[in-house]
């Protein structure tokens, strides 16, 4: 198992990390927390 | 979002880059409508709203920013909005259709300001724009100013300068009544747009070094100031090209940027985020309105010795139908003949000779460089000497 990654915000930047973290490395797990009810929302 | 309030964007999906479910198929755990509510740095976990725990290696912060709000009596009564998040905008666009609103207030002449004067005056909406100063986008020379207020007056937003808002209260003829320092005024929603301040409350809780911006404090590599911690976004501070200090320009395409080169460290690839120059733009009806670099007072404080030139020249070439006049302001450092900054207004061609002018900040040209730079011609596209080199030339002279 990968290390565990929490993503705080899930606008333009914490959902690019997300995208490019996991395609970098499959074996993060990733988590990623948005207060909103949607995601990588376009401003 | 702007243009979804304003019905151009019709479809509210076309502003989701991608959905939750999208990014579970790829393995990644979205949680929406949750808060973290605290972060625990020494156990290396993050508190939810629903109550349970995450433990985490690697925390990525890309809390955003939140719109200012001036503080004033009646400033939550219902009819008062920000525009931020897309639950503001489908607020916003559902008292826009429902109600039927027949007037509306914008605070604030900035970035949000402009577009939504053009979104909520074209659904035949009477618009009232307010602001602080004079001139709207205070950003730009005041010579640009008294276009972009023409252009708004010309599309029947009326403008009032130098007011300060004191109060809302609930209204007679409509549904709010503004009280300014300029006298009343009545309309059944107000738009407050008088800026966003980064979202820092997790990082100062954590005790993360903020900047001089009121952002989080990063590196090259978007890491936080501490081990294990990045921070992506609007929330961050970026590093200027031109001034070489560290800035907050909360832009999406910035954000984009930096969470990818967060992303790519975190899994375990080597990647810098080589900065800035402050590319900036809207559209305002017809005109569009850029800038990039420093304007001469950012140049002054970092240290230069700014000179600039203004012209107002035309988008293609002079003999050409449909030609539209371009106005266009070179700054640069009379010491070194640096290219600093500049900001471009016109109907068209505003953005492209402002992204040509970011690429040249970018490079360090002088203006001597900006001045000979080998541009595409043809008299439908430009004139056989662009506004740029025109500019450039002229501003040569001073240094």
């Amino acid at each position: 198992m990968g290390k565990s990654v929490v993503i705080v915000g899930a606008g333009a930047g914490g959902a690019s990390a997300a995208a490019e973290a996991r395609r970098r490395d499959p074996s993060l797990a990733i988590a990623m927390i948005e207060q909103g009810p949607q995601v990588s929302v376009a401003a | 979002m702007p243009y979804y309030i304003g019905d151009v964007i019709k479809d509210e999906k076309r502003l989701i880059a991608r959905t939750p479910e999208k990014f579970r198929e790829t393995g990644v755990d979205v949680r929406v409508n949750t808060r973290v509510e605290e972060v625990d740095g020494k156990a290396g976990a993050v508190r939810l709203s629903d109550g349970t725990s995450l433990p985490y290696d690697v925390l990525v912060l890309g809390t955003g920013a939140v719109p200012l709000m001036p503080g004033i009596p009646g400033e939550d009564l219902e009819g008062v909005f920000t525009l931020k998040k897309l639950s503001d905008a489908r607020k916003i666009k559902a008292w826009l259709r429902d109600l039927p609103c027949r007037k509306a207030i914008i605070i604030g002449a900035g970035f949000i300001g402009m577009e939504m004067s053009e979104a909520i005056r074209n659904l035949g909406i009477e618009t009232q724009l307010f602001c602080r100063r004079k001139l709207p986008a205070s950003r730009w020379d005041p010579e640009f100013g008294k276009t972009i207020l023409a252009e708004l007056e010309r599309h029947q937003v009326r403008f009032v300068s130098e007011v300060e808002t004191q109060a809302i209260e609930k209204g007679k003829e409509y549904r709010l009544r503004l009280i300014t320092s300029r006298g009343e005024e009545e309309a059944d929603m107000v738009l407050m747009a008088v800026g966003i301040r980064p979202d820092t409350g997790l990082a100062g809780k954590m005790g993360l070094p903020l900047g001089k911006t009121g952002a989080i404090q990063v590196n090259f590599s978007q890491q936080a100031g501490r081990e294990g911690v990045y921070a992506v976004g609007d929330c961050a501070e970026s590093f200027h090209r031109v001034s070489g200090r560290w800035v907050n320009i909360p832009l999406g395409d910035i954000a984009n940027k930096q969470g990818r080169v967060a992303g790519v460290n975190i899994g375990g690839g080597n990647m810098v985020f080589p900065g800035i120059v402050g590319a900036q733009c809207f559209k305002v009806f017809d005109l569009e309105v850029a800038a990039t670099g420093l304007d001469e007072r950012e140049a002054a404080a970092a240290g230069f010795h700014p000179v600039s030139t203004l012209i107002q020249g035309s988008a293609i070439a002079g003999s050409m139908p449909g030609n539209k006049p371009l106005g266009l302001k070179l700054i640069a450092d009379k010491a070194t003949g640096r290219l600093l900054g500049a900001q471009a207004v016109g109907e068209i061609g505003a953005v492209s000779r402002i992204n040509t002018l970011s690429a040249a900040l970018w490079a360090g040209f002088t203006v001597d460089d900006a001045g000979w730079m080998d541009l595409a011609y043809a008299p439908p596209v430009g004139g056989s000497w662009d506004p740029i080199h025109i500019a450039a030339q002229q501003l040569r002279r001073q240094i």
